[in-house]
């Protein structure tokens, strides 16, 4: 009886199963079929636009967990606002493990990347034939920060916050920097080698130069935060966007490249901006032949283009010129 | 009249009382501690989740800003995965057991097998989250959909469940099978008249126990590839989707750049512990109502 009961419960329930695949089944064909007829974004911004045609599919993005926050940002504007049935799924397992994932048969549509694609990931790309495009999205600044009661090295020149980083850079404590400082122990922190950020901080910043091997090195930035804001000794670097989440707890050292000290902020980060020596840009990489073959996904990273500056600010990340705006849609509109 | 002298007894006798006194005091402690935590992250939780549980946040969609996210998509991500994994490791699970306790001859093999299966329940998940990757998500080319982690949960439940419907089976008195053997019946008679039934407590026991770590699992998932923002509902097991512990994890990441997802985490950790606990009750009911003593 109860025997009877239970494989009678386990059998409905494999029929719910399969029914649903069935059904699912169903819709991807409809997706297929109804997906050739093909919709422009207005070039002007959101505010005037008539849809042509209602998309559907799906658009994947995965890559750098710095760009994360911007990317989540424009695609749940697009679903919500521009294109309800098309389904934009963002990750974020890391530029590097993000292009894994691109550069294989079927990969992702985009990669978004806190670097500049590598020589070895192009070649790959070659290998396997796969059309792929830059798109600069936005500026980040690497931003210092120390614990709130530091009111010692609120202002610092790019040679000194290196040197405290370099392994052979002679800091240890404060005073090392400046004798007035205090006589104690720094506490370097950073992320670790699966960030993009600590790439960009290790070949542009330190010059490829051995990091002192005491630097606490952090998987999460979460991390990073906590411990700044929990010790006065302590130092670290990640994006802007992270600093800026955290002012409360957190303050940015002020750096002086020369011409007096610059705070970091989206204004200075900016191209051309004061900070400038330590901003850098990040990219989406787009499978232009993807961009080809599904209308979904061209008609995104038109939007997303469209849209970059007006969410960069929010997100904290610094706006990318214009001109080069235009260059990327108007690449992106001769593919239709 | 005092039939011993307690004085002295007393004094030989105070040591050891004390360390007796010792012992239950030590063991009461650790019998407590594990509650104590419990009740500290049970007042931390509510505390800080239990106002942001509210209509829109249970049946809304996802989303980026805090005031706007629901967790409905997980919720169903969770129900569908679920329903994936449970017929998965049910059929495989109790198969297994029955294979090796009825019909398996006891030899080199069937050690041999025995011996792994209980190293697989060793196994950490974030292993198992590989296998599902290579296995179901590229080799199938299923790619990150329900099917695709449902088969890896299942795959990381299985021994758990293999080794629970074999105990359950083994602790059924033999007398009672080969009573049935006696009149007749052939194995898969008497496993399905005697065994099954007489085992089904103990076996549903295991796998719904199983299921709530399949529930509460985080690690096979990172691996397999879940979206951080997934926005439309998961509608079968051939879609894409995200479930409760993974949207805990990506909040709790990202509550260093936006403070209110520590809330949002809070509060999902307090749907998955309602579910959870559920289905633990769930599975105590069953043992309590249709355990029977031999």
């Amino acid at each position: 009886m109860k025997l009877n009961k239970v494989l009678l419960f386990m059998i409905i329930a494999a029929f719910a199963v399969i029914m649903a695949a069935c059904g699912t089944d169903k819709n991807k064909e409809e997706e297929n079929s109804s997906s050739d007829n093909n919709s422009s974004a207005d070039a002007t911004g959101k505010e005037d636009q008539e849809k042509t045609a209602t998309l559907e599919g799906s658009v994947s993005i995965d890559g750098s967990g710095t760009v994360y926050p911007l990317m989540a940002r424009i695609a749940e504007e697009y679903m919500t606002s521009e294109q309800e049935n098309v389904s934009v799924e963002v990750s974020r397992a890391g530029t590097s493990a993000g292009f894994k994932k691109f550069l294989v048969e079927n990969g992702t549509d985009f990669n978004d990347a806190s670097r500049q694609i590598k020589d070895e990931e192009a070649a790959e790309a070659e290998k396997l034939g796969i059309e792929v495009k830059e798109l600069k999205v936005a500026l980040d600044g690497l931003t210092f920060v120390i614990n709130k009661d530091n009111d010692w090295a609120k202002e610092m020149t790019p040679e000194q916050l290196i040197s405290i980083f370099l392994a052979d850079g002679g800091v240890e404590k404060w005073s090392d920097i400046n004798p007035e400082w205090p006589d104690e122990k720094i506490n370097a922190m950073g992320p670790n080698e699966n960030h993009g950020t600590y790439e960009f901080f290790y070949e542009k910043i330190l010059d490829k130069q051995d990091m002192n091997s005491s630097v606490n090195l952090q998987q999460e930035y979460s991390t990073l935060v906590k411990l700044v804001s929990e010790d006065k000794n302590g130092i670290a670097f990640f994006g802007f966007g992270y600093y800026v989440n955290n002012k409360d707890k957190l303050q940015a050292v002020h750096v002086d490249f020369g011409n007096g000290p610059v705070e970091p902020a989206l204004e200075t980060i900016a191209e051309d901006g004061d900070y400038a020596d330590f901003t850098r840009p990040v990219f989406t990489y787009l499978n232009v032949d993807h961009a080809k073959e599904k209308p979904q996904v061209l008609d995104y990273a038109i939007y997303v283009m469209n849209n970059i500056n007006q969410f960069a600010g929010e997100t904290g990340f610094a706006p990318i010129p214009e001109d080069q705006v235009k260059d990327n849609v108007s690449f992106l509109e001769g593919l239709k | 009249m005092q039939l011993s002298n307690q004085a002295p007894m007393m004094k030989r006798m105070k040591f050891r009382i004390r360390a007796n006194k010792f012992a239950k005091f030590l063991f009461m402690l650790s019998a407590f501690f594990g509650l104590g935590v419990l009740a500290v992250l049970f007042y931390q939780v509510f505390s800080q989740g239990f106002q942001f549980i509210n209509w829109q946040f249970l049946t809304g969609k996802l989303s980026t800003q805090p005031e706007r996210a629901g967790i409905m998509g997980a919720i169903l991500g969770t129900f569908w995965l679920m329903l994936v994994v449970a017929p998965v490791t049910m059929f495989l699970g109790v198969g297994t057991a029955i294979f090796l306790e009825m019909y398996a001859k006891k030899g080199r093999l069937v050690g041999l097998i025995q011996t792994n299966i209980a190293n697989l329940a060793g196994v950490p998940s974030i292993v198992y989250g590989i296998l599902g990757l290579t296995v179901f998500v590229r080799l199938l080319d299923l790619g990150s959909v329900v099917l695709a982690g449902g088969l890896t949960m299942s795959l990381l439940i299985l021994p758990i469940v293999i080794v629970a419907s074999q105990e359950a089976i083994r602790a059924i008195p033999s007398q009672m099978s080969e009573g049935s053997y006696g009149l007749g019946a052939t194995k898969w008679q008497t496993i399905q008249r005697i065994i099954l039934p007489a085992a089904l407590p103990g076996i549903l026991t295991g796998a719904i126990l199983s299921l709530s770590r399949a529930i509460g699992e985080t690690a096979p998932l990172v691996v397999i590839g879940i979206p951080a923002l997934l926005i439309p509902f998961p509608g079968g097991i051939l879609d894409r989707f995200t479930v409760l512990p993974m949207q805990i994890y990506y909040w709790t990441l990202d509550s260093s750049l936006v403070a209110e997802y520590a809330n949002l985490a809070s509060a999902t950790i307090i749907v998955l512990l309602i579910t959870l606990f559920m289905l633990n009750s769930s599975a105590i009911i069953i043992r309590n109502k249709f355990q029977k003593n031999y």
